[in-house]
Parts: structure tokens; C-alpha cells; sequence
């Protein structure tokens, strides 16, 4: 009697399981777009370009100082980020076959920053901001690919890969995904204005500002009650700041301070956009047209 | 009366200098770097073509830049790691003394480099790599504020 109970106890053990192992290895399984899935659209190199400005990728994959590439200003693979999960190496994202993305298709690229896939059919661990790329339109993710597959191919050595990194937590960032990927693309607010629109598009998809200025919950999901409000700073120490009620808060006086500051940082006497990585944003920010600055103010400022 | 207005102007002054004399490296350290802010949003109006060129003018607020960042090497000493008042340098100054100094340097050569602007077409480049010294400094050296 007291046998056959165990004998069922373990059957259901074993059982549920299996079965949670199988809802794990379906809920996490990689679905990369297909080439169907794709819209028809002409890739615009130029608003590439504007994307990969506003997307920041250069300052996460430029080499470091000390590496003495040959174009320090091409994304050849940035200093290594010590995360939670083990140090990761930010990869060579210019057109070099060997050591960079140059065998990918456009489709695999648009898998990596659309839903945070690799070419082998992996999850990317997040620190790669794919979440918040995958507000982007593919169409806007054709116009990047158009651009970063056109820079000069630099050859870089290749650095180690994560090795911390059991394979079941890479495939459980498929669970992850599923809470942090939002299926609804960015959708204009017809209550306000076009720049106003602009700047959220700009600040929530290419911009992925949240990554660091939104605090997470207990799943690191971004919090979207507290959008914008200030988190722990990704490496550890200092805090990231709030992006909200920044006039009320005397940060800046209004869109015009907040844009200038934007453009000019330092060289304007502006010191607030220097510390803790966004020195690098900044000068991203400087790059892009005087009217996509002044949207992002007009959007932030917005935010109480 | 008129002992007790004298009185009272001599109270006010002694007042006045010993608060002077008790602000700590904190305090003037935050007061320079404010200057130098105002100094850096004047030259860049005049860059910006908001206000027009003034070489007397770039000299001397160039100069009084380059002064104060000489005087805020003397303004870290141990101790004045933390506040009150809340302070934003990073333990690194004091950790990697060498590296502080030469950004400070680097902070008093490009305000030199300003001083020395002659002509209008000179200022904006010259005020950028200012801009990139105090921003080298600021990633490095201090934490982000809120």
C-alpha cells in the first residue's frame, strides 16, 4: 500500500517534470522571422544612419582606447561589460567576414536586433537592448542593416565568449522575452505633436533611454509605472538619474535648456550630461539634426 | 547708536569671513566648478553667435578658468571624500591620484588654449576640446547626479 504510493508520488514526480521541462523547452524555443515576414521596403541608408546614431550602438561597440585599431571610430567591438551573468564582449557589428557580421544576411541581422536572436538561433542576453529595438518598425530595422552593413569592415581580434553561462539560462532567456518583448510596436499619440511624437519614438525604441533610466521589476523587466524614474546604475555603484519632471525639478529650464544641453554638453557649460556612461549618449545626441533633439526635450520635459 | 551700527557692521563682517574661512574644500571646489560652468555658457553663447566676439573677453574668462582648475587640484585633499555637503567625486581621485591630475592638467591647458583664441572661427573648436576635457574628468571622477 504504502509502497504504491511512493510508486505514484515518484510517477507524478517524474511526470511533472517532464511535463514542465516540455512547457520550458516550448515557451523558450527561438522563433527568428522568416524571410516572408518581412515587408517590402527599400532600404533608406540615411535614416540608417540616424538610427544607428540614436540607437548608440557605436558606444557600446567601439574599441577601447588601449586596443589601437586602425579606425577607432568603427564599431569593432567594445571593452568588455562585466554583467550578472559573466562578462560579456560587445562583437566586431562591422562587415568583416572573419571577425565580424560580414556572413550574416539582412535577415539575420534583423532577427539579433528585432527579437534579440543569433544567426545560430540563440537568445542574446539582454544587455543587448533588443527589447527595447523591438518597438522599432522592421522597416526601420531594414534602414539600419542598409547602413551598418555599408561601413568599412575592420578586422578585430576576436575576443573570449561568455563562458559563465549554463545553457539552460540562455535558453531561459526565452522566458524573459515573453514578459519584456511587447508585441505592440510604437504607436503614435494623436494627441500630440509630431516632434513630441518624434522624441518618444526616438527615446523609447532606437534610444532604449529605459534600459538604464527605468528601474526593474523582480522579473528585470522594466517597471513602466516608474518610466523614466531613476534605477541603480548597471555596474553596480551610483544611481542612474529620473528623466521626469526635469523642469520641475529645476534640472533645466525648459525644451530650449534641455536641447541645448543635449547638443552642446560641456562645451556649453552643461556638466549633467558627463558621468556614468552618458558622456558617450551625449555625444551620440550631438550628432543627430537639431530637430530630433529638440523632440526628445519636448518628450521628456512632458514627462511629470 | 551709532556704537551699536559699527557694532553690528563689525559682528556682520567677522560673521561673514569666519563663514568664508570655515567653508570647507567641499563647498569651494562645487563654487569653482560652477564659476567654470558659467565661463564655459558665456564663451558658448559667443561661439554660438548669440553674443558677438570678444577676444579681451575670451582672454580673460579663458585665463580665469585656467587659474581655477590649477586651484582645484589643491581642492581634494584626504578627508573631503564625503559631505556634508553632498559631494559627487568618486573614490578614484583619490585612488588614482595620477590619473586626476593629468585630467586636471589636461583642464588647465585646454582653458590656456581658450585664452589664447584670437579670432571667432578659433573659439567653437577651441571651446569643444575644453568641453571634452571636462567631460573626460567628469565620467571618470564623478558620479552621476541626480
Amino acid at each position: 500500500m504504502a509502497s504504491n504510493r511512493l510508486r505514484w508520488t515518484i510517477a507524478a514526480g517524474v511526470l511533472l517534470c517532464l511535463f514542465g521541462g516540455g512547457v520550458f523547452f516550448v515557451l523558450t524555443e527561438p522563433a527568428p522571422l522568416v524571410s516572408s515576414d518581412l515587408p517590402s521596403h527599400t532600404a533608406d541608408v540615411e535614416r540608417g544612419k540616424l538610427l544607428y546614431t540614436i540607437g548608440g550602438c557605436i558606444s557600446c561597440h567601439k574599441p577601447p582606447a588601449e586596443a589601437k585599431v586602425e579606425n577607432p571610430t568603427l564599431p569593432s567591438g567594445g571593452k568588455p561589460l562585466a554583467t550578472p551573468v559573466g562578462t560579456l564582449y560587445p562583437p566586431n557589428i562591422t562587415p568583416d567576414p572573419q571577425t565580424g557580421i560580414g556572413k550574416w544576411s539582412a535577415l539575420d541581422f534583423i532577427n539579433a536586433v528585432h527579437l534579440g536572436i543569433s544567426p545560430q538561433g540563440r537568445h542574446y542576453i539582454p544587455a543587448f537592448p533588443y527589447a527595447s529595438y523591438h518597438r522599432m518598425p522592421l522597416q526601420d530595422v531594414i534602414d539600419l542593416q542598409a547602413y551598418v552593413s555599408a561601413l568599412p569592415a575592420v578586422k578585430s581580434t576576436p575576443t573570449a565568449p561568455v563562458t559563465s553561462l549554463p545553457s539552460f539560462v540562455r535558453r531561459g532567456i526565452g522566458l524573459w522575452k515573453k514578459l519584456a518583448l511587447s508585441d505592440v510596436p510604437f504607436a503614435p499619440d494623436a494627441a500630440q505633436s509630431p516632434s513630441w511624437n518624434l522624441g518618444a519614438y526616438l527615446v523609447n525604441a532606437p534610444g532604449h533611454c529605459g534600459e538604464c533610466h527605468t528601474p526593474r521589476n523582480i522579473f528585470m523587466v522594466p517597471d513602466e509605472r516608474r518610466h523614466l524614474a531613476g534605477a541603480p546604475h548597471p555596474e553596480g555603484k551610483d544611481k542612474v538619474p529620473s528623466l521626469r519632471n526635469l523642469v520641475g525639478r529645476g534640472r533645466y529650464t525648459d525644451v530650449d535648456d534641455l536641447t541645448s544641453a543635449m547638443r552642446f554638453g560641456e562645451m556649453m557649460g552643461y556638466d549633467r550630461l558627463s558621468s556614468g556612461g552618458m558622456g558617450d549618449v551625449q555625444a551620440n545626441l550631438a550628432k543627430l539634426p537639431e530637430d530630433h533633439v529638440r523632440a526628445i526635450a519636448e518628450y521628456l520635459v512632458s514627462l511629470k | 547708536m551709532k556704537n551699536s551700527v559699527l557694532a553690528s557692521v563689525a559682528f556682520a563682517c567677522v560673521l561673514g569671513f569666519t563663514s568664508i574661512a570655515l567653508a570647507g574644500p567641499i563647498e569651494d571646489r562645487q563654487e569653482l566648478m560652477k564659476a567654470n560652468g558659467q565661463t564655459m555658457k558665456l564663451l558658448g553663447g559667443m561661439a554660438q553667435g548669440e553674443s558677438p566676439f570678444d577676444a579681451a573677453v575670451v582672454k580673460e574668462q579663458g585665463e580665469a578658468m585656467a587659474a581655477r582648475f590649477e586651484k582645484a587640484k589643491t581642492l581634494f585633499p584626504p578627508g573631503s571624500e564625503q559631505g556634508p555637503p553632498e559631494t559627487y567625486a568618486k573614490p578614484e581621485i583619490w585612488s588614482d591620484p595620477d590619473g586626476f591630475a593629468a585630467a586636471a592638467n589636461k583642464a588647465v591647458e585646454a582653458s590656456q588654449a581658450v585664452a589664447a583664441v584670437t579670432e571667432a572661427a578659433q573659439l567653437g573648436p577651441a571651446l569643444g576640446a575644453a568641453g571634452e576635457a571636462c567631460k573626460g574628468c567628469h565620467d571618470k571622477y564623478r558620479r552621476p547626479k541626480d
